[in-house]
């Protein structure tokens, strides 16, 4: 549905985005996952045609150039700065953008009210946006980007300043689409999010592309071995084994198999005070291929 | 063009909704013109003194002694000689002061007619013959003109009855001329006698200062108003320089308020949503060019509307004229606002840039200081701001009554104006986009 062949973009000396390749299924709900200033952003910017790439191409649902307006009509972007007039209603907001995309007369009604039912603002749609909270804000600009229904959505850290209730309701909206078969490009920083909705993704740093794959396969690839950590009723009577590292009563231990070395533990007649077992996730993938956090 | 239109409506609907913006669009402007307009009506110095010529065409010591009351008077500037640019000065004549009101150096003239004297000496059946000649449409003038003759003309009468020597004098001539009268019945002439004859002893007999209270009932002058049609040359009224230029103040926050709006939207993150929807950035160019042209348009027609008042009376001269002038004032700031909104990066830049710019384009324009007042220096630096050419293509259709010869040069100006820095404007925004 979209190919990104070795896109580079450089500002100054500054690459923000150095040679990203990606090829994105039609239907998939695809996650660009990086810390600020990783290029996501930049990227998604020339995916849509709204900044021309130094180099590489991108073509999107079989067609050339995203700059051609015939393509823009198929593509979605609900930015990560809100696109929005505070000073029109949610409804003039979500019909001003249905215009652009040709809708007119009923259809043109019939999208803005399906789009604000969507996203829960029915009540408020006659209110100024600049009475909405952040949340509804978010919901609306989401509103906004599907109201012609396009092929693609692109959602650029959709979830940024949103309160839970509200990033809840965007959670089920994202997943909605995904069900209705729109293929979903979503940037964030929040990795919970990405594993939540995300089929495949792509974390990026400095510009590139470091891995891509499903959860799955990052965390098997990248994430290293699950931990269990635990307390102990008391010290293991000596002679016993105790696999990990034991501090008094205190046991690490990394396996890449916990269930089994669990049952084995409790089979040599260890009883836990308490247990926890830390499985790795993209936040463990991206501190180690990059050496440092998503929140840095 | 539907997308166009889309663009332009929404930007129209924010900019109603911007109370601040509507204050300095409409509200400011207008505040302007009716402050300007009511300073410069007062005259500065001469406060509230209407300009009028008198002709003197009776010669009488009762009309010299009327057009000096005139030339008393607080609410009237008499001009009552001509001044061929010599030394020497002729009396005012009636010719040389239908000219004046047809050129707007004068508000109206008034001609002291033959028999003036003669009629004002007489009691009970004088009528003191007097022309005023004026402007048809300055029906508020005449009025209040009329009052000043009515007041001038008592004040004589007034004066003749503080003075009882004075008084006697027509008292005599009347009782003298019934004497030689033969139509009048015997019985009719006796009473009339009796009566003057009695008045005559009675004005000869009290104390002058009792008459300095009030006079009797003599008869009123009898006022005959010419209309002399204005020729082209000035102003009708300050309103008639004091709106055009509110109409350029009106226009510069609309050129202002649109500049800011175009990197509000760049900074909102709107222009992304913008430009990634199928509008292409000629679509969106167009689509901007038209909301402010319609507001700047707009901005000038409600000024105009409200100048129609009977109480400012601007009378257009020529609707075309005004309708080409004010689309060629909105192209042209259309332009600039173009040129204007690439400037900066921030609202505060750009807002900043704008207004600093449009002021000094106010103020060598003649928005601030009428360029009559202006060095000669500053009137040649004008030509220099657009502001300068709307004015004068306003003014040109509203009372400098121009051809189209004439509105030509001004209405090229803007165009070429509006043309050269939207071209800069379109072409900055393509090269900051990359």
């Amino acid at each position: 549905m979209i190919s990104v062949k070795d896109l580079r973009k450089s500002y100054g000396i500054l690459r923000a985005v150095d040679g990203v390749t990606l090829d994105i299924r039609a239907g998939e709900t695809f996650g660009l996952l990086g810390p600020n200033g990783a290029g996501k952003t930049t990227t998604i910017h020339m995916m849509v045609g709204a900044l021309p790439p130094d180099a590489g191409s991108v073509c999107i649902d079989g067609a050339g150039d995203p700059a051609d307006p015939a393509v823009r009509r198929r593509i979605g972007v609900a930015p990560q700065a809100l696109g929005l007039y505070p000073d029109l209603t949610g409804e003039e907001n979500v019909a001003f953008f249905a215009r652009l995309y040709g809708l007119r007369g009923r259809e043109l009604r019939g999208a803005v009210q399906s789009a604000l039912e969507f996203t829960g603002l029915s009540d408020r749609r006659r209110d100024r946006v600049s009475t909405y909270s952040g949340g509804m804000q978010r919901r609306l600009n989401l509103a906004a980007a599907m109201v012609h229904h396009p092929r693609v959505l692109v959602c650029d850290e959709p979830t940024v300043g949103v309160d839970p209730q509200s990033r809840n309701h965007l959670f089920e909206s994202i997943e909605n689409l995904k069900q209705r078969g729109v293929t979903l490009l979503y940037t964030t920083h929040y990795m919970e999010e990405a594993q939540r909705l995300c089929d495949r993704v792509a974390i990026m740093d400095h510009g590139r592309v470091l891995a891509l794959g499903t959860v799955d396969e990052l965390i098997e690839r990248h994430g290293g071995l699950s931990v269990i950590e635990g307390e102990l009723e008391r010290p293991p009577p000596p002679g016993v084994p105790v696999p990990g590292r034991l501090d008094g009563t205190s046991l690490r231990l990394e396996s890449g198999q916990p269930l089994e070395d669990l049952a084995r533990l409790a089979g040599s007649g260890l009883k836990f005070r308490t247990l926890a077992i830390r499985r790795p996730d993209l936040e463990t993938v991206f501190l180690a291929l990059t050496g440092r956090t998503l929140r840095d | 063009m539907g997308a166009v239109l889309a663009v332009a409506m929404k930007d129209l609907r924010v900019l109603w909704r911007d109370r601040f913006a509507m204050f300095f669009m409409l509200a400011f402007p207008l505040i302007q013109a009716l402050f300007f307009g009511a300073i410069f009506a007062r005259g500065g110095g001469a406060a509230g003194r209407m300009t009028v010529a008198v002709v003197d065409d009776d010669h009488t010591p009762e009309s010299q002694a009327f057009a000096g009351r005139l030339a008393r008077s607080k609410s009237l500037r008499v001009l009552s000689e001509i001044r061929a640019g010599s030394p020497t000065t002729q009396p005012m004549t009636r010719d040389h002061a239908a000219d004046l009101v047809r050129t707007g150096k004068a508000v109206a003239y008034l001609a002291i007619k033959p028999g003036f004297g003669e009629a004002s000496g007489m009691l009970f059946s004088g009528s003191p013959p007097i022309e005023v000649g004026l402007d048809p449409s300055r029906s508020a003038e005449a009025g209040y003109l009329r009052g000043i003759l009515m007041e001038t003309y008592f004040d004589g009468i007034k004066e003749r009855f503080s003075d009882p020597a004075a008084m006697r004098g027509p008292i005599q001539k009347s009782l003298a001329e019934l004497e030689g009268e033969s139509d009048l019945p015997p019985a009719q002439k006796a009473v009339l006698k009796m009566f003057l004859g009695a008045l005559d002893t009675f004005v000869g007999s009290i104390d002058p200062k009792v008459y300095a209270q009030g006079g009797g009932d003599f008869g009123t002058p009898k006022i005959e108003t010419v209309e002399i049609a204005r020729s082209a040359g000035g102003p009708r009224s300050s309103y008639d320089i004091t709106f055009p230029s509110a109409m350029l103040w009106g226009v510069i926050a609309c050129t202002a308020g649109f500049a800011v709006s175009m990197v509000l939207e760049r900074r909102s993150g709107t222009l992304l949503r913008l430009r990634v929807s199928p509008l292409t950035r000629g679509d969106l160019m167009r689509g901007k060019a038209l909301a402010c042209f319609i507001a700047c348009c707009g901005v000038i027609v409600v000024l105009l509307a409200i100048s129609q008042l009977p109480v400012f009376s601007v009378r257009v001269g020529s609707l075309a004229k005004l309708m080409v002038a004010i689309l060629c004032t909105a192209e042209c700031f259309v332009g600039l606002t173009m040129m204007l909104s690439v400037v900066g990066k921030t609202e505060q830049g750009v807002g900043g840039a704008s207004w600093a710019t449009l002021l000094i384009c106010m103020m060598l324009g003649g928005g601030m200081i009428p360029l009559i007042a202006m060095p000669n220096w500053m009137v040649t630096a004008s030509h220099f701001s657009p502001v300068k050419w709307g004015i004068y293509a306003l003014e040109g259709a509203i009372w400098r009554e121009f051809s189209w010869a004439e509105m030509a040069m001004p209405c090229a100006i803007l165009i070429a104006v509006g043309v050269v820095t939207f071209s800069i404007g379109v072409a900055a925004m393509s090269r900051f986009e990359r």
